[in-house]
């Protein structure tokens, strides 16, 4: 029993990351249809970014631990113009198209984004600071021993679904977004920018992922392929949660952690991506609306 | 993006059709010859191996996502079946018994395409990015469940040892091929494999040529540009969304077991990510639904690496920028993604048909006496009648026997 409790908390932690992760696929998603298969990648690229900050940062001794949550919240800020960029420059042009070209679209994305990184940063796993305040000695709680740096990354990743969660609900720019997603012209007509809005919402999906990079890469290091794992992870949650929903996405991507976390304990750590996609085609064959979704009735 | 099924073949074209065989018969011959030698080498012949064998691949996925609208982002997993499978039984035999290369790749052919099918039962229910999604998940999963060797369930140790076929890790040493006894000293080792790839190579892209004008290709297509209006002409979907598949597997497979053949080694991590994705953007590049746009996307596969050693002289070093700019060969060949990814998102912006796209739309504006010679066909025999017909025609008659009035009509539409 003591060992089935330590597997779910360390699963908990790892999952919030999942969670967050598909979190910003689902608000691409269920806004324009477009299914960001470089979500990973460009994460990736964001942490890479933060990095090479640190190491720059490092130089000076800065107070409130700032040498690392200055290039954090630096990189956030990148990676979110990143999004925004890669919305309005790569994906307006092919907003009609068929499905085709934007899974083509953001299948090149990932391919550019991860050669650039190997390029750059080069293909060799490297380690990734975290803040002092998740480091030291392992907290135990009852049977549980579980490390500073698990519950600091729940911990944030819980803060991050808090402000978007806020955001979304009690802002007049989240509802817009949310208006924007569900139907453009209408949208238009009462004189929401709906295009903005999904520009918003790439930059947004972007920053989010860039802190759940940086929140994997300590504990994965940091390789231009180390995402994915965590974003076929994110998939499957996702698809687990139904891809149209927002708590649908947290729920799933939290279960996706406990889920692999108990593969690994129970089954073996060798096949946890394979767990991963046993996951999502059990998903999409029994209940393909998932956990919280709804099926879509599409008019012909 | 709709385009009509039925192509046109002029004389001229069957000309160069014949031309092409005849060029792709001597390839491997040429260098020996004194002018074509200054340009050619064994080591083109190699690469013409190559060409045709990831032309048997990608005929495979132009099948299923070009023509039948199925997204694969896996198709490497079918590859490394039929390669394991034509590995496996060229290494080890069937049974105590030797198997000749031709009967492992065939096999191995078909036990993927009866794979395939099968897949293609789930992925019934599964349409447009879920589709994308699951075999994107089952090809990143695919080098671990490669290596295994056993795992755990509840406290007991299973043993699933898969890696005893594969060479796990270590990956999977075949002999290198060679030519029969009695062929001995006319052709090279290489030469031989080009003709082992060649010959499957041309007989499948006819085949897969004459499939897309058939009934099966037609329906791909209606159910590629509507499910719901085909189910109402009368298209049973699942059978041929699942031939669909059955087909990509069975050009994966042979494909599959030719490269187990000509690389003469390979291990879980050939059929990567990152090549399964190469895969699909060579298919678009050269041209969604287009057999020679797959030529060209073939071509693409087997020559990326020139390709991008070619770019890298190209940025010269600027002072303040040094190490920002990609300058040296190893820079380039590890921004290849980038550099295919780049021009891929700009074909699919501005010229979403890819190369063959491109070539078509400059056809159509070509002069009118290349549009002349212009006759409609279908199939094979056509083709064979049509060479009798230009024969007795003799050398001062340029025009045909029959030539319909309203082909240039049916060329616009």
């Amino acid at each position: 029993m003591g060992e089935f409790i330590q597997t779910v908390a360390t699963g908990l932690s790892m999952g919030s990351v999942y969670a967050i992760i598909a979190v910003a696929i689902v608000l691409i998603y269920r806004s324009t249809g477009v299914m960001n298969f470089a979500q990973g990648e460009m994460a990736m690229f964001g942490t890479f970014i933060a990095w090479s900050m640190i190491s720059y940062f490092s130089a000076w001794s800065l107070p409130l631990d700032m040498n690392y949550w200055l290039p954090f919240f630096l990189a956030v800020l990148i990676a979110g113009l990143m999004g925004a960029a890669v919305e309005r420059i790569v994906l307006r042009p092919v907003e009609e198209a068929p499905v085709l070209s934007s899974v083509i679209v953001t299948l090149g994305l990932f391919t550019m984004f991860n050669s650039i990184a190997v390029w750059r940063y080069g293909g060799i796993a490297k380690p990734f600071p975290s803040p002092s305040v998740f480091e030291g000695s392992a907290l135990s709680v009852g049977p549980v021993v579980i490390s500073r740096l698990n519950i600091g990354v729940f911990a944030v990743s819980l803060l991050v679904m808090l402000i978007l969660y806020v955001f979304l609900n009690y802002t007049k720019v989240g509802l817009a977004m949310r208006a924007a997603a569900q139907n453009r012209a209408a949208c238009r007509m009462v004189g929401v920018p709906a295009g903005r809005m999904l520009t918003m919402g790439w930059a947004l999906s972007a920053a989010v992922g860039a802190v759940a990079g940086m929140l994997v890469a300590p504990i994965v290091f940091l390789s231009p392929n180390m995402m994915f794992a965590a974003l076929m992870f994110a998939f499957a949650g996702a698809v687990l949660g139904g891809l149209q929903s927002l708590p649908g996405a947290i729920v799933g991507g939290l279960l996706l952690g406990v889920i692999q976390n108990a593969a690994g304990t129970y089954i073996g750590s060798e096949i946890d991506v394979t767990v991963a996609f046993v996951v999502i085609v059990l998903v999409l064959l029994v209940r393909p609306a998932g956990l919280l979704g709804h099926r879509v009735v599409r008019r012909v | 993006m709709t385009r009509s099924v039925t192509r046109t073949l002029t004389q001229r074209r069957v000309l160069a059709l014949i031309l092409l065989l005849l060029l792709v018969a001597v390839f491997p011959y040429l260098y020996t010859w004194p002018f074509f030698g200054a340009f050619l080498n064994p080591f083109r012949t190699f690469q013409a191996t190559r060409f045709g064998l990831w032309l048997i691949i990608l005929l495979g996925l132009q099948l299923l996502t070009g023509y039948s609208g199925q997204i694969s982002l896996g198709h490497a997993a079918l590859v490394a079946v039929g390669a394991y499978v034509a590995a496996v039984l060229m290494n080890d035999g069937f049974m105590g018994q030797d198997v000749p290369v031709a009967v492992a790749v065939l096999a191995a052919g078909l036990f993927t395409a009866a794979l395939a099918f099968l897949l293609g039962a789930p992925a019934l229910r599964l349409s447009g990015p879920y589709l994308a999604i699951a075999t994107l998940a089952l090809i990143i999963a695919l080098p671990q469940m490669l290596k295994l060797e056993s795992f755990s369930f509840a406290g007991q140790e299973i043993h699933a040892n898969i890696a005893r076929w594969t060479g796990g890790v270590e990956g999977l040493l075949l002999d290198r091929p060679r030519a029969p006894g009695s062929l001995e000293g006319m052709v090279t080792e290489r030469q031989w494999l080009y003709y082992e790839v060649m010959v499957p190579a041309v007989i499948m892209t006819f085949m897969a040529w004459n499939i897309t004008r058939s009934r099966i290709g037609r329906a791909f297509v209606a159910i590629r540009d509507t499910e719901v209006g085909a189910e109402q002409m009368g298209v049973n979907l699942a059978l041929y969304k699942m031939t669909a598949f059955g087909l990509s597997g069975l050009y994966a497979g042979v494909g599959g077991g030719l490269f187990a053949y000509t690389e003469a080694f390979m291990s879980p991590d050939s059929f990567e990510v990152v090549k399964s994705i190469t895969m699909l953007v060579a298919v678009v590049l050269g041209g969604m639904a287009s057999i020679i746009g797959t030529v060209f996307g073939a071509l693409f596969m087997a020559f990326q690496n020139e390709m991008v050693d070619a770019f890298s002289g190209l940025i010269p070093s600027v002072g303040f920028l040094e190490g920002y700019l990609p300058t040296t060969e190893s820079d380039f060949q590890r921004l290849r993604g980038a550099f295919y990814s780049i021009p891929l998102i700009i074909f699919i912006i501005f010229a979403p048909g890819g190369v063959a796209g491109l070539i078509r739309q400059v056809g159509g504006a070509a002069p009118t006496w290349w549009q002349a010679g212009r006759l409609r066909v279908t199939g094979l025999a056509a083709l064979a009648g049509q060479v009798r017909a230009r024969w007795r025609a003799g050398p001062d008659r340029t025009d045909p026997v029959d030539q319909p009035q309203d082909s240039d009509e049916e060329k616009q539409a």
